[in-house]
């Protein structure tokens, strides 16, 4: 069965006000020994968006999250967050920012109590209703050491205390993987509702692709130590299509089409990801080899894995 | 202010037992400094003496603390530092300021050099429970000062009469807690791990305690660590290559034994012993200037070293039963107890590598102090060193899993096995070496092997546990 692809529409426009960046990356640079992770990544996030940021495992997407906020020292480039150099954590600007590690293995002898009550000390505004509130939803015991909550309960804490000083700019690096499915859920609301709110940014860093989906985010994605490009959801959805070539005896060689980015070879298939198609060329191809013709909308996690 | 008094907490909430001892040596200086007010010098000293003592200790908790707290998720926190060294600055009023504003206001004598000897001694305290190098540097002079006690005693008394004294003393107290502090907030990149149950830092455990983060290495120890790394991968290739042209049941273990304890291939061994014999030849013959030591002294120094492996082993193994899973169904024994045995047997190569460490430190420790009975403390510390890793291997492997658990544990075993070889070098003296060898060998290899078969059984009997511990 084969679909005509929609037409792709324009780029999505934008608020004027949303264009200022809240960081601003130039030329980042990291290796760890021999190792280059980051070669060069240029990155403007603007402010009142949920960015995505998407890669393979060691892509350096926690490298490049830890570089952003000066908490991995740099080989090279320049970091600007809220339009001044970053070039240590620290100052009145980490007020509006919230930081969620991958792991959270700190301080494992403070009971949550203290350690909230120690967080909140250094913040001018912090939700304490908010706090308590994911305290009790999330059952986590105040009066337990850190050092005792399973690694899906520190996640939870760690998300707590990011949010509760309802930061302007919230970066989370996997924050829901050890999560189970109603904290997943519970969380993706918290930050829904956070981003309702006008000027605030969210960046996270995320295998699980339907989250980013339920968030309409912005996906950046990290490719070979640079950004390979930042696109909205919708915009990503609307210009990009799965296509998919079936004929008996298979493929020896990828067909090739304008606007093609990735084409994947299986069995009798070959399925083509392909920007901005033209319908009338796609049906001449199909015709050309002698196979059927399939078009249809990929997913975030088909785009993952055929861009990542 | 909140985060203020939130910093000043911490100290007391991470070590509330030192911190009170600390407090109560305050309290009782400043006692002392009430009697030193009616004209009484020996009070004086004895305050000057307390406030010290207070000042080192309280200073190096709150290192240590602050130590745990400077993490690089930490500086994020807004104003970090600068509260960090308001929080600092109010440390110091009370324990330097406060003695030495009371001491120069009830008119007791040297109030502002007494003043400033507290504070070096603070940064002094400061700097040893958290950056290394400045411990190096204060121990260097420690070393110099006991090389030439006679020119340390002179160079002393002129800078107390001096009047440069003060400001010196500040000025390099100023010094330690900047280069202190310096190292505390640099932010660097995360190590990874070797292996749990290995530890290239001679004895160091890598992991302390008190904050969870690994001990920055230096250019050095890095260095040393590559060389053991090397060593391992050269053991582990040997060891692949030996199984894949003869596979038996023997290769296999040696296999298993070279992921589990990577750093106790011959050459790993061999480097480790020549390591720790370079570090206390150097000490022995800079710092204690090859006094003469009691042989039972020499003996239990070299035993301690030697068990200096099983506490890491008993932390390591807790740590790495999640990625023992891995190697469970890698083995895929036939039986639990199959692969308990495997455990087992992977680990027994402690037993022979402890006793032959403390035969090569005991030897080392005769050469260098001259010691008169080189034959009765091999023989001892080959049996007690024997024994004694036989029981520390059995109580590492059912002991208790609790952190207090084990330092007690720990402690046992060491002082046990530290006062056996003192035991046992009298008994050998008492009945000569070869009858006395043989009762020692009797008393202390039956404990060790019946400890050691104990903990075997009940290693088998046990499931095996692949669940992560709780820090």
């Amino acid at each position: 069965m084969s679909t005509p692809a929609a037409a792709p529409p324009p780029p999505r426009e934008t608020p004027p006000a949303a264009h200022a960046p809240v960081l601003r990356a130039r030329a980042l640079r990291k290796s760890f020994g021999k190792r280059e992770v980051l070669r060069g990544v240029d990155w403007d996030v603007p402010a009142g968006r949920v960015i995505g940021l998407l890669g393979r495992n060691g892509a350096g997407k926690t490298t490049l999250l830890r570089c952003l906020l000066g908490l991995s020292p740099l080989d090279g480039g320049t970091v600007e967050l809220f339009g001044e150099p970053m070039d240590e954590p620290g100052g009145e600007r980490m007020h509006r920012i919230g930081f969620v590690p991958q792991t959270f293995d700190l301080f494992p002898w403070m009971k949550v109590r203290a350690y909230l009550d120690f967080t909140a000390a250094f913040y001018a505004h912090w939700n304490k209703p908010l706090a308590e509130r994911l305290l009790g939803d999330w059952q986590l015991d105040p009066r337990q050491k850190i050092g005792e909550l399973s690694q899906g309960q520190r996640q939870k804490l760690a998300i707590v205390r990011a949010i509760a000083p309802e930061p302007d700019l919230l970066v989370l690096d996997e924050p829901v993987a050890s999560l189970d499915p109603q904290a997943r859920r519970a969380f993706m609301g918290e930050l829904l509702g956070l981003m309702r709110r006008p000027g605030k940014t969210v960046i996270f860093s995320t295998h699980i692709t339907a989250d980013l989906e339920r968030a309409e985010a912005d996906i950046t994605l990290l490719r070979d130590g640079a950004i390979a490009f930042t696109r909205p959801l919708a915009e990503l959805r609307a210009r990009l299509r799965r296509v998919i070539l079936a004929r008996a005896g298979g493929w020896t060689q990828a067909p090739v089409t304008a606007g093609l980015l990735k084409a994947m070879l299986a069995g009798d298939e070959a399925q083509l990801l392909v920007e901005d198609p033209s319908t009338d060329s796609l049906r001449a191809l199909a015709e050309r080899e002698g196979a059927t013709l399939r078009i249809d909308t990929p997913t975030l996690e088909d785009l993952f894995v055929a861009l990542a | 202010m909140n985060a203020l008094w939130q910093l000043w907490l911490q100290p007391r909430r991470q070590s509330p037992l030192p911190a009170a001892f600390a407090q109560l040596l305050w309290l009782g200086g400043a006692v002392a400094l009430g009697y030193a007010a009616t004209a009484q010098a020996a009070a004086a000293l004895f305050a000057a003496m307390l406030f010290g003592s207070a000042c080192w200790l309280w200073f190096m908790l709150l290192g240590l603390a602050l130590r745990g707290l400077c993490r690089p998720e930490s500086f994020l926190l807004p104003r970090f530092r600068r509260r960090l060294a308001l929080a600092g600055l109010v440390e110091i009023a009370q324990w330097v300021l406060l003695p030495m504003l009371a001491a120069a206001l009830l008119g007791v004598p040297h109030a502002l050099p007494g003043g400033a000897g507290l504070l070096l001694l603070a940064a002094v305290g400061f700097a040893a429970s958290a950056e290394r190098y400045i411990n190096l540097l204060i121990w260097a002079l420690f070393v110099l000062a006991g090389w030439k006690p006679g020119l340390a005693w002179q160079v002393g008394r002129a800078l107390l009469a001096s009047p440069w004294s003060a400001p010196l003393a500040t000025l390099l107290a100023a010094l330690f807690i900047a280069m202190t502090l310096r190292a505390m907030l640099r932010i660097d990149d995360a190590e990874a791990d070797t292996s749990p149950l290995e530890n290239a830092q001679l004895g160091r455990d890598r992991w302390r305690a008190t904050d969870a983060a690994p001990a920055r290495r230096g250019a050095l120890a890095r260095r040393i660590a590559d060389l053991f790394d090397r060593t391992s991968q050269r053991a582990m290739d040997a060891a692949l290559a030996r199984y894949r042209r003869h596979p038996s049941q023997r290769l296999r273990r040696v296999l298993v034994r070279r992921l589990l304890l990577p750093h106790d291939n011959p050459q790993a061994i061999a480097l480790r012993l020549l390591l720790v014999a370079l570090l206390v030849s150097f000490y022995v013959v800079a710092v204690m200037h090859r006094q003469r030591f009691h042989a039972s002294m020499v003996g239990a120094y070299a035993i301690l070293l030697g068990l200096g492996r099983f506490p890491r082993l008993g932390h390591g193994m807790r740590r790495m039963r999640p990625n023992l899973a891995d190697l469970y169904l890698t083995l895929a024994p036939a039986t639990r107890a199959d692969y308990q045995r495997t455990l087992i047997d992977a680990l027994w190569i402690l037993v022979p590598v402890t006793a032959l460490a403390t035969v090569v430190y005991t030897a080392l420790g005769i050469v260098l102090t001259h010691a008169a009975e080189p034959l009765r403390m091999l023989l001892v510390a080959l049996i007690v060193g024997t024994g004694a890793s036989l029981a520390a291997l059995a109580v590492h492997l059912v002991g208790p899993e609790s952190l207090w658990g084990r330092t007690l544990v720990n402690l046992a075993v060491t002082l046990g096995a530290m006062a056996a070889y003192w035991g046992g070098y009298e008994l050998l003296g008492l009945l000569g070496d070869t009858v006395g060898a043989l009762a020692l060998a009797l008393l202390v290899l039956s404990f060790g092997i019946g400890a050691w078969e104990a903990a075997r059984r009940e290693y088998l009997r046990r499931p095996p546990r692949f669940d992560a511990p709780l820090a």
